[in-house]
């Protein structure tokens, strides 16, 4: 008897602990892919939010508890974000999660968080689609704050037609969903413009050898090429026109700020454009901060992506200020505490004032990236005027 | 710069690779009527194993061309063991239990193995191979060429060379072609039929390994880079018929350049359409590939 009495008192003495250690702290989910083709995005974002944690943790943490991350690598794999999805939802019973940087990821596994009515910080993943899947439904859970392709392609087109003044281009894209989707944004923005490419041609992942796919642009007379693909096959296009002995501007998707197009294109690749909502570059004394703190926490003198890194980062915070006006960890409270945010949150990227509202889930408006340029084996700005002295901060303008 | 002629040329140099892995399937068609089915990983890995090689050298300070030429040996000799491997796990079994598709299977499954070895060891990045030759390219009369796309055409060639001529003067390679033409007449013989078998499956995997360091260069490394090669290389294979080297080696060049003239003249994407509609023609027409000579099965 006596030993069962002990036994019973180690057990709720244990249970008791680690209730009171669940209540301490506050759950986040955080999904991205952490190795494979998209892992120099995926570890810029889990690092850019694990640094914005830490610091929202050493200053007390968000009321009064501290907030644990529950990391999980989706690898890019459509499947295993889902499966992640229910883990994080129905065993660690986060309060939101933060992150996908794959469009077909995000839109497979957001549906389980809609459901459940938890919400989602989207900050990476560019896909158009992804805050507006369920355009019927009461309630929308999933938030982003990354320049969506409607944003991108719009920027893209405008840059080379109207800023640039080219008269023929010629679009290249992978025939993955990225691509293709990609493909048909720039053709409508260009048709806006009441232009037609002079070539769109299509290649696979993996494709080897993309002489026909340059030659046939080369030949149909381009004068700039535009993108919408990632890191290897951009890296096969930039070596396949220096092979051919043609040169002229690649302007693109923001893919062509990731590592594997510019240590593979090496310097054929430089001189490649691309929107960009952060450049690494000490343009505001938050972004020289948020810069110096990355390097001391994970050093290098480069961050693998540094659009990931800060919209991680920004994420987190934009979430922690919802946690604290909902002033409750319950799903809905937080979601209509961000479609309704009162504090302004300064980040790296812009000061978010008001970012969302019930019927707009993007943070990022389209005035907010600016085009960045490969210069070097670095992305700098490519017009330097334009985050110049007060455009350095370039705030969502209200609706 | 004439168009035709560069298509045709970056068209022959994608089609020697094809050629190249399809020669290894040939090999162990020919004296064991089975296949590797992990041809492409055993390409990826002979890649990979040449990356860290080849790193390694660069880093005791030699020129990436002397780094090149050391670590070939190591990869042939890689690609034999890794061949041999996969005739031991995979093949043997099922060619004494004279099981119809084990091999099948069994081939598959270790490339799978293998390619999920490759991505705990190296990653699952794509890597970027260091180039032995300058990268700039030339140019030679109506075309511009990447002098490594020189070398992939002149090492496939003088890989095939090698091995055929070893088949036709050696006294083992005499024992390869008895046991391509008759196993069981090879065996009464004094033939050890099932070390020749290994044997065969060791060379096809050294082909491949060896397609792998030629390929890398002008592409990038990882655990997945085998896969749409090896697909193409079977294609390939079915197309020249997979009795003859010589007829390999033509439907590479045919898969290849056929990509590319579709890719240009037609839509790009189309590009793999016409391989696979003449995949499908040579396998209703001449089903031992163009190039073939008619097998009688016996029952």
């Amino acid at each position: 008897m006596k030993r069962t009495l002990f036994a019973f008192a180690i057990l709720a003495s244990t249970a008791l602990t680690s209730a009171a250690y669940a209540a301490d702290t506050i759950k986040v989910g955080l999904s991205g892919p952490f190795t494979g083709g998209s892992s120099s995005m995926g570890v810029s974002m889990r690092d850019g939010v694990k640094l914005a944690v830490a610091e929202i943790n050493k200053a007390g943490g968000v009321l009064g508890k501290q907030l644990q991350l529950v990391e999980r690598d989706d690898e890019a794999k459509n499947e295993v974000g889902v499966q992640i999805a229910q883990e994080l939802i129905n065993k660690e019973q986060v309060v939101a999660t933060l992150g996908f940087i794959n469009t077909g990821v995000g839109q497979a596994a957001q549906r389980f968080y809609q459901e459940a009515e938890i919400p989602v910080l989207n900050n990476v993943a560019t896909g158009s689609i992804l805050t507006k899947q369920w355009p019927d439904a009461k309630a929308n859970y999933v938030f982003r704050n990354a320049a969506n392709d409607t944003i991108q392609s719009a920027m893209i087109a405008d840059e080379a037609v109207n800023r640039q003044g080219f008269k023929k281009p010629a679009i290249l894209a992978d025939s993955t969903n990225y691509g293709q989707l990609g493909q048909k944004d720039l053709t409508e923005a260009l048709a806006k413009m009441n232009l037609k490419p002079v070539a769109t041609e299509k290649f696979n992942i993996g494709d080897t050898d993309m002489t026909a796919q340059v030659l046939k642009a080369k030949e149909a007379g381009a004068d700039v090429i535009l993108t919408y693909a990632i890191g290897p096959e951009l890296a096969q296009i930039a070596n396949a026109m220096a092979k051919l002995g043609w040169k002229v501007p690649m302007i693109g998707s923001w893919t062509l700020s990731m590592a594997s197009f510019i240590d593979t294109a090496g310097p054929n690749g430089d001189g490649a454009m691309m929107p960009q909502t952060f450049i690494e570059a000490p343009t505001t004394p938050k972004r020289k901060e948020f810069i110096e703190a990355y390097r001391k926490a994970y050093g290098g003198d480069r961050m693998p992506s540094p659009v990931s890194a800060a919209q991680g980062y920004d994420s987190a915070y934009l979430l922690a200020a919802a946690i604290t006006q909902a002033k409750s960890t319950d799903g809905k409270k937080i979601k209509d505490a961000l479609e309704n945010l009162q504090t302004k949150v300064e980040g790296v990227v812009t000061i978010y004032d008001k970012p969302f509202s019930a019927a707009d889930h993007e943070a990022i408006s389209p005035n907010i990236p600016v085009f960045g340029l490969v210069k070097g084996g670095r992305v700098v700005p490519a017009h330097p005027e334009d985050i110049a002295g007060d455009k350095a901060v370039r705030i969502k303008p209200k609706s | 710069m004439n168009i035709l002629a560069q298509l045709i040329i970056s068209g022959v140099v994608v089609g020697m690779i094809y050629g190249v892995i399809a020669f290894g399937y040939q090999l162990t068609f020919a004296t064991s009527k089975t296949l590797n089915f992990g041809q492409g990983e055993a390409l990826m890995l002979g890649a990979l194993v040449g990356l860290t090689t080849i790193n390694f050298l660069i880093g005791q300070s030699l020129s990436s061309f002397a780094a090149y030429l050391l670590m070939l040996p190591v990869v042939l000799a890689f690609g034999l063991l890794q061949g041999a491997v996969v005739e031991f796990l995979g093949v043997r079994q099922a060619i004494r239990t004279k099981s119809e598709a084990g091999w099948i299977m069994a081939t598959i499954a270790l490339g799978i193995i293998f390619k999920n070895l490759a991505e705990n060891i190296w990653g699952r990045d794509a890597l970027r191979f260091p180039s032995p030759l300058p990268e700039a390219a030339l140019t030679i009369g109506p075309m511009r060429i990447q002098p490594m796309e020189i070398a992939i055409v002149l090492g496939a060639i003088a890989l095939m060379i090698a091995v055929e001529v070893f088949n036709r003067r050696s006294i083992y390679g005499k024992a390869v072609v008895a046991t391509a033409n008759d196993r069981d007449a090879a065996g009464l013989m004094g033939i050890n039929t099932r070390l020749v078998i290994t044997f065969s499956y060791a060379l096809s995997s050294m082909a491949a390994a060896f397609a792998g360091v030629l390929v890398a260069p002008i592409t990038l490394t990882g655990a997945t880079m085998g896969a749409v090669l090896g697909l193409k290389a079977f294609a390939v294979a079915i197309i020249g018929g997979l009795s003859s080297g010589f007829g390999v080696v033509v439907g590479g060049l045919i898969l290849g350049v056929s990509e590319n003239l579709t890719g240009y003249y037609i839509s790009t994407g189309y590009k793999d359409v016409p391989g696979l509609v003449l995949l499908l023609l040579v396998l209703t027409f001449k089903p031992s590939g163009l190039f073939g000579s008619a097998a009688i099965k016996k029952v």
